[in-house]
């Protein structure tokens, strides 16, 4: 997913940038991915937006549970039409839990940006990194 | 007010796949980091398979060991796609390019390579088209597949690209794969599908100048800047 030349630093509790449909509750990176804090666990996702533009997911590399992320770089990728496309994390922290279900139905991603396609679980490192 | 909105072009002749991928590499993280301008290179390889993210190597109908016998290489890399095959008389494009500053996505940016190879084989009075589906990305003339593509993103910046068969020293080599993981499905080069009154074809380099100039146009560049004579080892 593109991402501007600055660290995506600035969130917006209800973005009005996309015509795509938008859910209240998350916050949105300015490269197109989404987190959703929850007690102690962020979840993360991309954007409808992002998947309209991406085309239909086929295929989805996810890291492992207990590796490290950090904010602004690549953890893991989807591929669409013949391209792969990094993700990269708008947190830091560790990955606690993956959505398995994304390795038989890749195409969740399209259907459920929101829900049932989110991507990584993460416990955040930096709570500041969260705040708007 | 018109923005001017340039391209350099690196014309390389025949370069090995894995300088080509150590060549991509530097150049994705020069454009990420904003010190060269978006770069097309053009070129092509010598016989090589490569398979994508996804490893496909199912799709190698011959082992592994046959390869060196008949010339070929292997290699994997982190592009979208299935295995595919370059060699001789195929045009290879790897645009290097910011998506983010001519805001297109990676299905418009694809959407956009195919049109260039659908619009090339046009000039030659061939009539080509897009595949239907998720898995037909690509150039065909019938069922019979003329130009691939895998692409890879990576922080909105592009590597791999494109390559559109011209002249029919592939075809063979073809044979040793199930091409995109597509069976029943064959493939084809211009210089087969060109009515008589097209032949000969003009040399390889003015074909290459002829994609490139369809590409970039549709990508949206008004000034490019040709650079041969690249010493790829800097």
């Amino acid at each position: 997913i593109s991402t501007s030349g600055r660290l995506p630093s600035s969130f917006t509790p209800l973005s009005r940038l996309f015509s795509s449909s938008v859910v209240d509750g998350l916050k949105y990176a300015s490269s197109h991915e989404w987190v959703k804090p929850d007690a102690a666990v962020a979840t993360i996702g991309i954007t409808d937006h992002a998947q309209d533009h991406l085309g239909e997911v086929v295929f989805v590399e996810l890291p492992e549970c207990g590796s490290s992320v950090s904010q602004g770089e690549s953890f893991g990728a989807v591929e669409s039409v013949k391209a792969t496309s990094d993700i990269n994390s708008p947190i830091s922290g560790e990955v606690v839990e993956i959505n398995t279900k994304l390795t038989e139905t890749p195409g969740l991603i399209n259907s459920s940006s929101y829900e049932d396609g989110w991507m990584i679980k993460v416990k955040p490192s930096t709570p500041s990194e969260l705040e708007s | 007010m018109s923005l001017k909105r340039g391209l350099d072009v690196w014309k390389l002749g025949k370069v090995n796949y894995s300088e080509g991928l150590k060549l991509q590499a530097k150049l994705c993280s020069r454009r990420k980091s904003g010190e060269i301008p978006d770069t097309l290179l053009s070129l092509q390889h010598p016989p090589t398979y490569t398979v994508g993210k996804r490893r496909t190597y199912h799709n190698l109908l011959i082992p592994e060991s046959q390869l060196k016998s008949i010339g070929a290489e292997l290699h994997h890399t982190e592009r979208g796609g299935d295995i595919t095959f370059h060699g001789p008389r195929q045009i290879v494009l790897y645009p290097i390019i910011s998506l983010k500053d001519i805001h297109f996505g990676a299905r418009r940016y694809v959407e956009t390579l195919e049109a260039a190879m659908v619009e090339l084989a046009g000039a030659y009075g061939v009539e080509a088209h897009v595949g239907g589906s998720k898995c037909d990305t690509g150039v065909w003339i019938g069922d019979k597949k003329i130009g691939s593509i895998g692409v890879r993103i990576s922080s909105g910046v592009t590597s791999h690209g494109l390559a559109f068969n011209v002249g029919s020293d592939v075809l063979d080599y073809f044979k040793n794969i199930i091409p995109c993981g597509i069976a029943g499905k064959g493939v084809t080069c211009l210089s087969r599908e060109v009515s008589p009154r097209h032949l000969p074809l003009p040399p390889d380099g003015i074909i290459h100048d002829q994609l490139i100039s369809r590409l970039s146009r549709l990508l949206g560049y008004n000034q490019i800047t040709c650079r041969e004579d690249i010493n790829i080892a800097q």
